[in-house]
Order: structure tokens, then C-alpha cells, then sequence
């Protein structure tokens, strides 16, 4: 195997509860967002336009849906001889075999692959973000500082820290110590998940911190305390364009509909840095003469008939004469049918919405108190005049004319 | 039946002088059609639909757009260890011809069909768009035991520069006799340009032909052998439009904005496949008002967009106006232009307040690159 100078590990275990329904049979990084993307579109699309090309994926929690979408990588040049996209499950040993009891623990199980690579570097994501970043200008300061391990970072409000991992530096950027959500935070450097380590100290550090067993093997809890403690130098890296954690119902929406709002730099359609997608053979999109659609995504297969505002269409969606969805995400092979209204509200993959059905709630008509974006979970049935409110997780069928 | 049973053949090339606008630099298989399709997508995605894995793509010139599309063959599932795509381009065959009719091309064809290994050639012209199902005409082939199947449409016989081949089928579907004399406003069975032959006979037969210095294979071969061969018809009764000159260019797009028309060619049994892009959802902003149109992926939409075809990465400024026009990939129109009857090849600009109207009958054709 070719040597390496940087391969990726991208931590895709999680279950992301958080999402509720939309993670119950899929992991996080699967979810489909911005029309015609995945989460892990992101940091895939960042590595190969990093110009790396070797990238571990560590999943655990259901991860066909992710396996079938990475498939052989190739969506994002990533079906290399050399390097390329590989997942990677827990596995059994000879002395048996464990499930990734940390983000620590997973990399640690996974030395073996890093090992064939022989990299110099090795970089930890996670795919929880929507972002664009350029890791080889956080690589090339990281060799620069001759850091042992640099963190990217967000600078965030003092009010936000309080939900941050915290990292608190000196003037040179030099990191001191790390707080997890501190009460009272020093700095507003958040740590976005992102670390460029040195292959030979992360060995060092995983194989040590496995040896105890009070560790709960977590790269900020654990391993990046005790490289501060023994002495190691470390680093912040500064991002400052868009990045935004998806981890929750609302962040998952916002970040959505930011692809709506011109003041926001979230540009998908830049040749330079392209954001790469499997995507299906659908046609084109057909847009009805009764539709009217306004400040709205609409990609490939959706026939829409009614009328669509601020909201996003994936694949594959149709919106019947009559329906209306607004300030809405409508997953792929959702159908609205006629006279269904849907607002604030994430509608899943396959979702039926049957006539005259009514979902979701306007913050101006409901009051900002007990206000929240509905969700429908994947393959349900809404029946005709169905009504359900703001705030609602719908994780079973909804009968006709039933309230919630 | 085994994998690999059947091969394909694509004529890539086939008519493009009836569509000259379209293909001064491109293939007929190449024109782009339906706003994100090119023409061979459905031969190859019918071929492939059915089960086929071996394709080859015969061409005669300006070909470079079209191997750009196919690539290795990646978005039909041909890229394969066994089979998969095969281009053939020109090279001088014994008469030094350049494929100057079917005759010559399945010659030209030979090295391919030769060792291909298959029973059974579909030979495929790429001017033809429909959604055929070559899986049931080759079992109907088979269960036969014909020489030669043609798929055939029952409607008004379509212009096609005499090619147009109208059969006469007995109860048996077997073709009793053929004519090439009758073309437009006439309601009868054609020939759709896809034929089904055994491997075998399809090389005797054009090696005789090549001998004896014949050039169609419709025209001339069968024709000749029509009382020695069992010559059957396969009926396709969906959806077909050759692309016989501007007029069914542009109709044929504008088909696809009838919803039975769109779902018959678009279908999901048996999907379009084409090249994908990584372009971005369509984008329609506050003040865009979109009616009755096709759209693909990647488009900015912030004016008014009426009856059209809108391809990949088109973008519509705020105030301006299209209307009946099939804009290919990138068009540009700025603020407040007015387009009416118009077809934009690709990588169009139309400045601000440039006002451009054609009329139903005379649509205005732009080349590609233009810029006014």
C-alpha cells in the first residue's frame, strides 16, 4: 500500500436521538438535507476537494442506508486503487470484539487500517455539520506550528459556549485546556469537531488512554486532556465562513432553509468546491400551470401542482392542485395530495399526506410558547383531514380525521 | 436467458442532416432533449433496461460531445468488466466508405459484432425517442423463431427522407411486405428503427450486401429477402417521434409537459438514465412566476418562465419573460429579456431589455455560445 500523508476518519456511529424519528431507522450522517444531499456529502465532498483521498468511515448505529449511499464512493471520486472510501464496522477479533464505546475507542479499534496507509497525519470528522471547509490549509498550519494535534474552531457568542466543547488558548493560539459546556465559559472558541492529529501521537495517546479503564474513550473528554497534561503542544484553527450542527429537529430546519436566505453563504453551486451527491435517475422537475411556487428548492422527479413557499423539495415529491406547504422540508418520494396543507413542518422519505390534511403550525398564529417544526416520520400515512399540530413527532400512521 | 445473450448496436449518427441546427458539432445521438436528457439516453437505457450489458455505439463524426456524455458508460451500469460500452468510431473499411448507410455501419461494426458472442443484435437508431420495451421484443423474437424483428408504431407515417420503412403484417404479426414510398399524413405501420436479428445472419447478411455494394439495410436487404426470411413485426404502442426536422424537435420536448407523455417516456419501470452533474436543486426566488414547464436541476428562476423546456444551470434574471422556448444548459437570460418561440443551444447570453420573438411556425434557432 501506497503511503499516505493524510487519511481521513469520519465518525458515522452516532444515532443522533436528538432527530427523533428521522434517525429511527437511519444514522445521522444519512439524512437527507438541502434537496438532494446527505450530511455526510459534506465532509466527503471537503476531503476529496482537499485532495485527500483516503477516507475511513466508522459506523455502528444502522448503517445500511449509509452503506448502500456510499456504496464504492464513487458519487465523490472516491473508488480509488489506491486509498479511497472504506467503511468500517466493529469487528471480531480473536479475543472477541466490542461495539465503538467512543469516538476514541473507534479509532483506536481501527489502527490496523490507518496503519496500512502509513499517513503522517491523521484527520477526525464527524458527520453532523453542513459546512464547506479546505482541510489541506488546516493541514498545512497544523505542520506549520509543528503542533502535535490542532482542533478547528468557530468562534461563537459567550452566551452560545455554555453548549460548546470549549477550548481556551493562549495569545498564540496555543490551547490550554478544554471544558466541556462550561458554566461560566473563558473563551468562545467552540471546537467544531475537527482535529488533524500526528499519526504517531494519536497511536500513542488511543493505545494509552485504552489501558485505563475509567476512561470513556472520547476524544474531547479524554484524549485531548491527557496530551495537555503530558505536555503536548496544541493547537485552535480559525474557520469563519458556514457551519451549522444539525444534531437537532430545529438546527436541522434551520440549516435547511438558510439555503433559502441570500444573506447566507452557503453556496451549493460553486464550481470550485463542489458539493457532490449520489443522486437516482429521476426527470426533471414539472412545474403545473395552476402551481406557484416562490423562494423554494425543487430538485429532480417532484411534479408540483400547488403551491410551494419557502420550503424544500427532494426528489421525487409531488405536491398535488390545491395543496400548499410552507417554511416545510418535503423528504424524497413524499406526496402532498389535494387541498393538504403543510407548514413548519419535516415531512420524511415516502410520507403520505392525504387530502384536506392539515400539519404544522405558524409561530405567528400559534404563539413563539409551545411552538415548534413537526415532524412525520418516514412511510406514514397522514389521513384526509387529518389535523396536526406544531411540535408534534409522528412516529404511527394518523387516521382520518384524527387531532393531535 | 444468459447475461449475455443479447448485444446492442447504436447508430449514432443516424439522420443528423434533418436536424442541422442541432448538430453542426454534435451527433444526432448527442442533441440534448427533455432538459436533461441527450437522445441516446434512450436507446441506451432501453437496451439496458432489458437487461442488455453489451453496447456498441457506432459513429461517424462529431462524436467527441458524445463520448464526453457516455464516458465509460458509468450511468447506464456499462461499465463493466464483461460487455459494457463500446465506441466504435470510423475507420476506412474495405470499400473505403465512411458509413454511408446502415450497410456500412454494421460493416464497420464487424470486428465488435464478431466477437460480441452474443445470439441475438438489437440494432438501435439514436433519432428516435420512445420508451420501448426490447425485453418483450426480444422474447416475442425468440418465440417466433424469427430472422429479423422490427419494431413498429401504428400512427401517421412520419418524414424521414425516404427512410421511413411502413409494413404490411399478417395475422401472425409476420410481415407480408414493406414500402419506403409513403411518408406524412397517412395513418399505417412503420418501422421505429429498431431491429432485432440473429447474430449470425446479421454478418451474412452484410457481408452479401457489402459485396453487392447495397446500402440500406431496411431499403435494400430486406427488401431483397423478404420472401426467404420469417420477418416479424413488434408493435410499440406507446409514445414514439422521430426527430425528422426542427418542427418534431421542438414538439417532441413540448410533449413532455403533457402529463401522459411525460409518464409514458419517463417512466419509472424503466428509467432514463443520463449523465449526472452535481448541480444544486432549481432555485426559484420571490418574484418568479414558473407555469407549465420542464425543469431540470442547477437553474436560478427569478422571472417569469412560461411552456418551456429549461435545461441544466439555465438562469432566468428577475423581470424577464420565457415563453414557449426550450433553453439548453447554461442559457443566461438577464433582466427583463423577453424570449417567445426561441431554442437556445447550450451557453446562451441574452443581455438585458433584448426582446427575441419567433412565431409558432418560425421559432428562432441560437447556436451555441451566442451571445446577444
Amino acid at each position: 500500500m501506497k503511503n499516505k500523508k493524510c487519511v481521513a476518519m469520519l465518525l458515522a456511529g452516532g444515532q443522533g436521538s436528538r432527530l427523533g424519528v428521522l434517525t429511527s431507522k437511519i444514522a445521522k450522517p444519512a439524512v437527507p438535507y438541502g434537496g438532494k444531499y446527505r450530511i455526510i456529502d459534506f465532509p466527503l465532498s471537503n476531503c476529496v476537494n482537499s485532495g485527500i483521498d483516503t477516507v475511513g468511515i466508522l459506523t455502528q448505529y444502522k448503517p445500511l442506508e449509509l452503506n448502500d449511499y456510499v456504496g464504492s464512493g464513487k458519487p465523490w471520486d472516491l473508488d480509488r486503487t489506491n486509498g479511497g472510501v472504506h467503511i468500517l464496522p466493529p469487528y471480531q477479533g480473536q479475543q472477541g470484539g466490542d461495539w465503538y464505546k467512543g469516538t476514541a475507542n473507534a479509532i483506536y479499534q481501527n489502527l490496523e487500517f490507518i496503519e496500512r496507509y502509513n499517513p503522517e497525519y491523521v484527520l477526525i470528522l464527524s458527520g453532523d455539520h453542513i459546512y464547506k471547509m479546505d482541510y489541506s490549509k488546516m493541514l498545512n498550519t497544523h505542520i506549520e506550528s509543528e503542533a502535535a494535534c490542532t482542533i478547528a474552531v468557530l468562534e461563537v457568542s459567550m452566551e452560545e459556549a455554555t453548549r460548546f466543547g470549549i477550548l481556551n488558548t493562549d495569545e498564540n493560539d496555543t490551547i490550554y485546556e478544554f471544558e466541556e459546556k462550561p458554566p461560566v465559559p473563558k473563551s468562545n472558541l467552540a471546537s467544531m469537531g475537527i482535529y488533524i492529529f500526528n499519526w504517531e501521537a494519536l497511536r500513542k495517546y488511543l493505545t494509552e488512554d485504552e489501558k485505563n479503564p475509567e476512561s470513556s474513550n472520547d476524544f474531547g473528554k479524554n484524549i485531548i486532556p491527557m496530551m495537555l497534561d503530558a505536555g503536548e503542544k496544541l493547537k485552535v484553527y480559525r474557520f469563519n465562513d458556514y457551519w451549522k450542527d444539525v444534531g437537532t429537529v430545529d438546527s436541522l430546519w434551520d440549516a435547511n432553509l438558510d439555503l433559502l436566505n441570500p444573506k447566507i453563504d452557503l453556496n451549493l453551486s460553486d464550481k470550485n468546491w463542489r458539493v457532490y451527491s449520489r443522486t437516482n435517475a429521476m426527470p426533471p422537475q414539472f412545474i403545473s400551470n395552476e402551481a406557484v411556487v416562490e423562494n423554494s428548492l425543487v430538485t429532480d422527479g417532484c411534479e408540483i401542482y400547488g403551491n410551494l413557499d419557502y420550503s424544500i423539495l427532494f426528489e421525487n415529491v409531488t405536491v398535488e392542485p390545491g395543496a400548499t406547504v410552507e417554511y416545510s422540508l418535503v423528504m424524497p418520494g413524499a406526496v402532498i395530495k389535494k387541498g393538504a396543507s403543510v407548514r413548519y413542518s419535516i415531512i420524511a422519505e415516502n410520507v403520505v399526506v392525504e387530502e384536506n390534511a392539515d400539519i404544522g403550525g405558524d409561530p405567528a398564529v400559534v404563539g413563539t410558547s409551545g411552538w415548534g417544526i413537526t415532524v412525520v416520520g418516514a412511510n406514514l400515512r397522514v389521513g384526509k383531514n387529518a389535523r396536526i399540530s406544531a411540535n408534534k413527532m409522528i412516529t404511527e400512521d394518523v387516521k382520518e380525521g384524527e387531532e393531535i | 436467458m444468459r447475461a449475455s445473450a443479447v448485444a446492442g448496436i447504436i447508430y449514432a449518427n443516424a439522420n443528423d442532416g434533418l436536424l442541422k441546427e442541432l448538430t453542426t458539432n454534435r451527433s444526432m445521438a448527442s442533441v440534448p432533449f427533455g432538459a436533461r436528457y441527450r437522445l441516446i439516453d434512450f436507446s441506451l437505457s432501453n437496451l439496458v433496461n432489458a437487461g442488455i450489458t453489451k453496447v456498441g455505439v457506432v459513429t461517424r463524426g462529431n462524436y467527441r460531445s458524445l463520448m464526453d456524455h457516455m464516458s465509460n458508460g458509468i450511468y447506464w451500469d456499462l461499465d463493466r468488466r464483461n460487455g459494457g460500452l463500446y465506441i466504435l468510431p470510423p475507420y476506412i473499411t474495405k470499400g473505403a466508405k465512411r458509413y454511408n448507410g446502415s450497410v456500412d455501419a454494421v460493416y464497420g461494426a464487424e470486428d465488435y459484432i464478431l466477437h460480441c458472442k452474443s445470439d441475438y443484435i438489437v440494432l438501435y437508431n439514436s433519432d428516435v425517442v420512445a420508451n420501448v420495451d426490447i425485453s418483450e421484443a426480444v422474447k416475442a423474437h425468440i418465440k417466433k423463431n424469427a430472422d429479423i424483428t422490427f419494431v413498429y408504431h401504428n400512427g401517421i407515417v412520419p418524414k424521414n427522407d425516404g427512410e421511413t420503412m411502413l409494413l404490411t403484417l399478417d395475422e401472425n404479426s409476420k410481415i407480408s411486405a414493406v414500402d419506403f414510398s409513403i411518408e406524412g399524413n397517412v395513418e399505417a405501420n412503420f418501422s421505429i428503427g429498431i431491429t432485432i436479428i440473429g447474430r449470425e445472419l446479421l454478418l451474412k447478411l452484410a457481408n452479401e450486401a457489402y459485396d453487392e455494394n447495397l446500402e440500406s439495410i431496411n431499403r435494400d436487404v430486406v427488401t431483397g429477402n423478404l420472401s426467404k426470411l420469417n420477418i416479424f413485426g413488434f408493435e410499440h404502442k406507446e409514445y414514439v417521434k422521430f426527430m425528422n426536422g426542427m418542427e418534431s424537435y421542438y414538439d417532441a420536448n413540448m410533449d413532455l409537459l403533457n402529463g401522459e407523455v411525460r409518464h409514458q417516456l419517463l417512466n419509472k419501470k424503466r428509467p432514463i438514465f443520463t449523465k449526472t452533474r452535481d448541480d444544486m436543486p432549481t432555485r426559484y426566488g420571490t418574484k418568479s412566476q414558473v407555469k407549465n414547464s420542464l425543469i431540470a436541476d442547477g437553474c436560478v428562476i427569478d422571472g417569469i418562465v412560461k411552456n418551456s423546456i429549461l435545461f441544466r444551470g439555465v438562469k432566468v434574471a428577475k423581470g424577464a419573460v420565457v415563453e414557449n422556448c426550450i433553453l439548453m444548459q447554461e442559457a443566461n437570460v438577464l433582466e427583463n429579456a423577453n424570449l417567445v418561440n426561441v431554442i437556445a443551444d447550450k451557453n446562451v447570453t441574452i443581455s438585458s431589455d433584448v426582446v427575441l420573438k419567433g412565431t409558432e411556425d418560425k421559432k428562432i434557432v441560437l447556436k451555441k455560445n451566442q451571445s446577444l
